[in-house]
């Protein structure tokens, strides 16, 4: 039976991880791990496994680069609150690899208590489930309900596989590759959440805990959009994207979605008539002719799936949204005078359109700056409180603390002290709402200037005090 | 509830095939009260945690659906944008450069189909322009509320990760349309000023066309930008539209009931 080499790793794993000087609970819950497999996968973790929880939630991370052999699996370690063995396993059987990695965490849960690691656990859990999520798009279904006997498959197949596994990846190698990649720059920052979770792990007091913890969730998700920005650069097809959608899967093929561009367009329309126009032309030969870097079958099969309706069947085509008979339509059988009436109407429609249009652009224009300026003020007070906080520790107040003009590069720095709260963001707060109701929509940057040069000029007096002090 | 019941609005008006492609705010409301309502004990809460993951999960999976949709109109429109610059073009191949000749039947029959087809691919672009900024907003909107009631501090990075998302992008299809509007003026005869004063009178939007959604989502922006109860600096100003009476006096029947 599978189950007992696996016990048996296991168990050695085990050995390895008490010698670092883990508390009990984990060799004594050890013989029973088979079954807690089964009863508490579908459930959050308990308090017994609170301990182990927090660092096997970011093992299962690093695991998935090394296996894409089964997706079903792969689902598994991420939902599972019993990754538990997996992570002795993986532990167990590269430990030379990873043993730094896993020292700074182990002990660290040994020293703290059981209520810290807990909610880290329910949150690294849900950044897994949100990622994977977004990423195993076509197994959301099925990764809830895959069968046990698979996970206890898997800690056997590492074993023998896990040098070799990453080289041999299987089929859908654009997806794999995505996912070790993907899976490779959570691991490049972990050492970024590692020092935020040590920072976290630090501070006992939990009402700094929520916000820094509801950064936390959403901090690897932007990982993601510049990951696909980082395919974006490594696939450079003219002027094409890929936006990857990893599916590591044996049975499902690959489908990252592409974002069609005129440019593109015009080169496959080019190998479309150099085969002999949309009927004759094959998805296959379109895709050689192409010759763009990583384009798909796929993609160039629905596309020109679009492209041949698009031809030969304009009704269906542009009404694809369901277009019912206008009025316009109704009158347009008829004559010359009719004719012209149509035209009308559609002047008239066009007239709406490019008005609305014209609107949206105002809106998202204003609508970008309005976040911009957000930011900078968010930036500008956490400077003002933080070099406020300086000033309270240090006798002598520091005259240069005065904040300069907003400077995007330090947003990051910035963005790791917001659990912090200060009164006077909120004063300066109501004086920026006092003034944005002024402003009307196609303003011209004056306002975007002045409003920073405000802020300082606040920042200013209500330093005062302070340095008085 | 106020955006939440112009955002229904909007949805009922629009077109069919895009309705359930829209944020689901209330979905989302829902969760940002249970996140509120969960207990934040010191020990953590495992509800808190529960909820707050759902409450990203189900953003995470919007945005997927927004950039889905979002690029799957698109590549349509980058097709029909090439294949009505062909026609055009095989009009003027086919029967010289003046298209609106009244000797040929035909020809005026293409070009009027062409007229047609380039409005309303025009307006489906600007729909989709619509949506973008419409699910942007929902979604700003209920990060403020999230963080308002939890004391989170989600909003200001997740927003920033949209703003990158391909659904946000919208400078392909805006390109697209100025590009439109100029083969308009070229493909349509010069104006009449008379003719479309009674044109306009006569216009009653009836049916489920892209005419009445371009209407009813300028209206939906007016309204939504009317004035907000939690003015902050992330308020967007109230909208004055140039046109508004003109846009008034658009009469919207109320839809057909989809059973």
């Amino acid at each position: 039976m599978d189950a007992r080499p696996a016990l048996s790793i296991r168990r050695s794993g085990a050995n390895q991880l008490s010698s670092m000087g883990i508390s009990g609970p984990l060799s004594s819950s050890l013989p029973v791990l088979p079954t807690p497999l089964e009863e508490t996968y579908p459930k959050l973790p308990d308090s017994q496994q609170v301990s182990m929880e927090r660092e096997l939630v970011t093992r299962p991370l690093t695991h998935v680069s090394h296996l894409s052999s089964d997706s079903g699996v792969v689902g598994h370690i991420f939902s599972s609150s019993s990754g538990f063995s997996s992570d002795l396993h993986y532990s167990s059987v590269s430990p030379h690899e990873k043993h730094s990695r896993n020292s700074p965490f182990i002990s660290q849960s040994s020293t703290n208590g059981a209520s810290l690691p807990f909610t880290h656990s329910s949150h690294s859990e849900s950044l897994e489930s949100t990622t994977s999520s977004h990423y195993l798009k076509e197994n959301t279904a099925s990764w809830h309900t895959d069968s046990l006997p698979s996970f206890l498959d898997f800690p056997v197949n590492t074993s023998i596989e896990n040098g070799q596994v990453e080289s041999s990846n299987c089929n859908g190698v654009l997806a794999s590759e995505e996912f070790s990649k993907w899976a490779d720059q959570l691991i490049t920052d972990d050492d970024a959440l590692t020092s935020n979770w040590n920072e976290l792990l630090a501070d006992s007091n939990v009402a700094d805990l929520e916000p820094k913890m509801a950064y936390q969730v959403p901090k690897p998700s932007p990982n993601f959009p510049s990951h696909q920005s980082q395919v974006h650069l490594q696939l450079p097809a003219p002027s094409g994207e890929i936006h990857a959608v990893a599916t590591p899967s044996s049975s499902a093929p690959a489908k990252p979605r592409m974002r069609w561009t005129p440019e593109l367009h015009e080169a496959f329309v080019e190998a479309v008539n150099q085969l002999g126009g949309s009927e004759r032309a094959t998805p296959k030969g379109v895709l050689k002719l192409m010759k763009v870097e990583g384009l798909t079958i796929y993609h160039v099969k629905s596309h020109l799936q679009k492209y041949r309706t698009a031809r030969y069947r304009p009704e269906s085509a542009e009404g694809s949204s369901e277009k019912k008979l206008t009025p316009i339509e109704e009158m347009s059988s008829l004559d010359l005078k009719t004719g012209i009436e149509i035209t009308e109407a559609l002047r008239l429609q066009m007239e709406v359109q490019k008005r609305l249009h014209e609107q949206l652009e105002i809106q998202r224009n204003l609508q970008l700056r309005i976040e911009e300026q957000g930011r900078c003020l968010q930036m500008m007070f956490e400077k003002q409180c933080k070099s406020g906080i300086d000033k309270l520790k240090a006798s002598a107040p520091s005259s240069d603390a005065v904040p300069d003009s907003p400077d995007k590069s330090e947003l990051e720095d910035s963005q790791v002290d917001h659990g912090k709260t200060v009164t006077d963001p909120g004063s300066a707060n109501t004086r920026m709402e006092e003034r944005s109701p002024e402003q009307k929509a196609p303003e011209a940057k004056a306002p975007q200037n002045s409003e920073p040069d405000a802020c300082e000029s606040n920042s200013q007096p209500s330093k005062r005090p302070r340095k008085d002090e | 509830m106020k955006f939440g019941k112009r955002l229904k609005q909007q949805i009922q008006e629009t077109l069919p095939g895009w309705r359930d492609k829209f944020l689901s705010y209330k979905e989302l409301k829902k969760l940002v009260r249970l996140v509120s309502s969960a207990p934040m004990l010191l020990n953590g809460s495992l509800e808190y945690g529960k909820a707050e993951e759902q409450f990203v999960y189900l953003l995470n999976s919007e945005i997927e659906k927004f950039n889905a949709f979002f690029m799957e109109q698109e590549e349509d429109f980058v097709i029909w944008h090439k294949e009505l610059q062909h026609r055009i073009k095989r009009v003027i191949d086919t029967w010289g450069p003046n298209g609106s000749q009244p000797s040929d039947a035909d020809c005026k029959a293409e070009m009027a189909k062409i007229r047609k087809d380039i409005v309303d691919f025009h307006g489906e672009m600007v729909l989709l322009v619509n949506y973008s900024i419409v699910n942007y907003t929902g979604l700003a909107k209920i990060l403020k509320k999230y963080d308002k009631r939890t004391g989170g501090l989600l909003r200001l990075p997740f927003i920033q990760k949209v703003l990158e998302q391909p659904f946000f992008t919208t400078d392909l299809i805006s390109k697209l349309v100025k590009e439109c509007e100029s083969t308009i003026d070229a493909v349509f005869p010069a104006e009449e000023e008379q003719r479309t004063r009674e044109v306009r009178e006569a216009t009653t939007v009836a049916e489920e066309g892209i005419f009445r959604n371009t209407v009813a989502a300028l209206q939906t922006m007016q309204e939504i930008r009317r004035g907000s109860s939690t003015y902050g600096h992330f308020s967007l100003p109230p909208l004055n539209l140039p046109d508004s009476e003109l846009i008034q006096s658009f009469q919207l029947n109320s839809p057909i009931p989809i059973v």
